[in-house]
């Protein structure tokens, strides 16, 4: 589903990406760790389009990346969650989803209102994501872990195919932690999933594989147990996890 | 349609026959005349504000050369109606429409390329060049004299010469656009442009083509200024560069901020406080000194423009 090969990104003279390469499978469950700095969310960013390679090439699903646009890209079915939320905040939590749901049937309806199937889809997303009720609350009014919702649910709207996640549980309490984590297990299998996450609990129970990031670089890749029981993993990342 | 809905559109109705009828109920008045040429330029300067505002307010696109579609499509009607040789409502009002989103399609393509102070300044910098070509184009437009004697329409045998039948135009026209608008900013797409006033990236990781988007409300603005553009030379049987100038610009600009940017009627409320302070003051009074301390007095201590002060007064 993804395939991305000697991807690079500078910034100046960081190499923040140093010649990835990556393969995930349709319906895989990918997780992306490493310290930070290590160059994950400029992966996302590069692979969203966001930012412009400086050298490499990306496919998703077969579809050459390399010349489109970022909306092109999610045109063909990649969402992203962002490590800091992109919200509209003076907007309600429902006019946020709508925003994603009706960006499926098209930005040029200067004389309808969204249908109601849109809005009812809607109010299936939040209710989906936990935020059942609090539709007319202003994105801006939520709190932060409430927040985090609403930002998985404006990636989750549009039934992308590929899913990326950037530090989904990032400045949630624990019990928070435990409630989006079960929400993105429980989301459909078919959908391909990248997440970016500093939890290890969170990322042994989510992720199907682990791709190490360290320095621009893919060092290891492999099961949880594999990387569990890597000794480069241990040094560059996990050791330290542990004892911080 | 739900009560509210029902209650509204029975506000709308009422206030807007009052105002069609104006000419009617107020005839005794001593200054009735005179009063219906100042509503008459206001709601043509009410069309051109409420169309800035669908930029500055929804968009998020603070333009500075919107008057280049007023007058643009002041001097299209004017020039398609002489040199067609017709007085016909259909192509001069026409011919202003087009003339004046053509030109927002040039401006607006290379504009929204730029954001925030650089999409006002680049607004700007092209909205003088098309001052410039008003200004030259002496066969064309009549250069610095203008365009004068421009014929008032007729339409089905109507012929808008006659004052009253002008303001009955210029009554239904600003209503139509006002309900066009605001249909506009209720729907999926205004709602759309409103996503890319808060948050363009969010909307381009959406799918939105958010510069296409930005492009496509450009051209709606200039074609409904346009429109007002088009009355405008109705109005005065005169086009001249002063309608594509920076200071008509400003103008209207001044009206959506004082009237409330983002409210669709915000701006006509500015419109009206504008016109008044420039034509009804007395003429001891300088009116532009005037107008300057009551944009200061808003930006200071009404935010929100007319619209919003009175919203607040409502909830209170
Ligand atoms: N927009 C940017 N400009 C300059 N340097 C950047 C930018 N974004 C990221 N970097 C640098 O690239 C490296 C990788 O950053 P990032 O991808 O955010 O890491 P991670 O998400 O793994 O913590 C860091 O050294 C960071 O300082
Ligand atoms: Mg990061």
């Amino acid at each position: 589903m993804i395939e991305i090969r000697e991807l690079r990104r500078d910034f100046g003279g960081i190499r923040a990406l140093a010649g990835v390469d990556l393969r995930v499978e349709a319906g895989e469950r990918r997780a992306v760790i490493g310290p930070n700095g290590a160059g994950k969310t400029t992966l996302f960013n590069v692979l969203t389009g966001e930012l412009p390679a400086t050298g490499g090439t990306m496919r998703l699903g077969g579809t050459n990346l390399d010349s489109l646009t970022t909306w092109q890209r999610a045109r063909l079915g990649l969402a992203r969650m962002y490590q800091r939320n992109e919200l509209f905040n003076p907007l309600s939590a429902r006019e946020n989803v709508l925003l994603s749901i009706t960006s499926l049937g098209g930005a040029y309806r200067p004389l309808r209102s969204p249908t109601s199937a849109e809005v009812a889809g809607a109010e299936a997303v939040l209710a989906q994501v936990g935020l059942e009720g609090r539709g007319a609350v202003p994105a801006r009014a939520l709190s932060h872990g409430e927040r985090r919702q609403l930002e998985l649910a404006l990636a989750l709207a549009r039934r992308p195919r590929v899913l990326l996640l950037d530090e989904p549980t990032a400045g949630m309490s624990p019990a928070e932690t435990q409630r989006i984590a079960a929400l993105i297990a429980a989301l459909d299998r078919s959908l391909t999933l990248l997440i970016v996450e500093h939890d290890m609990d969170v990322v042994f129970r989510l992720a199907d594989r682990l791709t190490v990031l360290h320095e621009g670089r893919a060092i290891a890749e492999g099961t949880p147990d594999e990387i569990r029981s890597d000794r480069q993993v241990h040094d560059v990342y996990l050791g330290k996890v542990v004892e911080s | 349609m739900s009560r509210p809905a029902l209650a509204r559109a029975a506000i709308v109705a009422v206030a807007w026959l009052a105002l069609a009828t104006f000419p009617e109920w107020s005839q005794f008045w001593e200054s009735s005349r005179f009063a219906t040429g100042i509503i008459r330029q206001i709601l043509i300067f009410a069309i051109f504000a409420s169309s800035l505002d669908l930029l500055v307010g929804y968009a998020g696109l603070p333009s500075l050369g919107h008057a280049a579609f007023f007058g643009g499509g002041a001097y299209a009607a004017a020039i398609a109606a002489q040199r067609l040789g017709t007085d016909e409502l259909v192509v001069s009002l026409g011919a202003g429409i087009l003339g004046a989103a053509l030109l927002a399609l040039a401006v607006g393509f290379l504009a929204v390329r730029a954001v925030g102070i650089f999409f006002l300044m680049l607004t700007l910098a092209l909205a003088q060049m098309v001052f410039a070509i008003a200004f030259q184009a002496t066969d064309l437009t009549g250069g610095s004299n203008g365009f004068s004697a421009v014929h008032r329409p007729i339409l089905f045998g109507i012929d808008f010469n006659a004052a009253g039948n002008l303001y009955l135009l210029v009554c239904v026209t600003f209503l139509l656009v006002l309900l066009l608008l605001w249909r506009i900013t209720t729907s999926s797409y205004g709602r759309a442009l409103v996503g890319v006033r808060e948050n363009e990236r969010r909307m381009r990781a959406l799918g939105y083509d958010t510069r296409t988007l930005k492009l496509s409300a450009f051209v709606l603005a200039g074609a409904i200024a346009g429109v007002a553009g088009a009355l405008s030379s109705y109005e005065f049987r005169f086009v001249s560069p002063n309608d594509v100038a920076l200071s008509t610009s400003v103008t209207g600009f001044v009206m959506v901020l004082i009237g409330g940017a983002g409210t669709l009627f915000g701006p006509v409320l500015g419109a009206a406080v504008v016109l008044l302070i420039e034509r009804v003051l007395p003429s001891q009074l300088p009116a532009q000194t005037v107008l300057g301390i009551v944009f200061i007095l808003f930006v200071v201590f009404a935010r929100q423009g007319i619209a919003g002060a009175l919203r607040r007064m409502v909830r209170a």
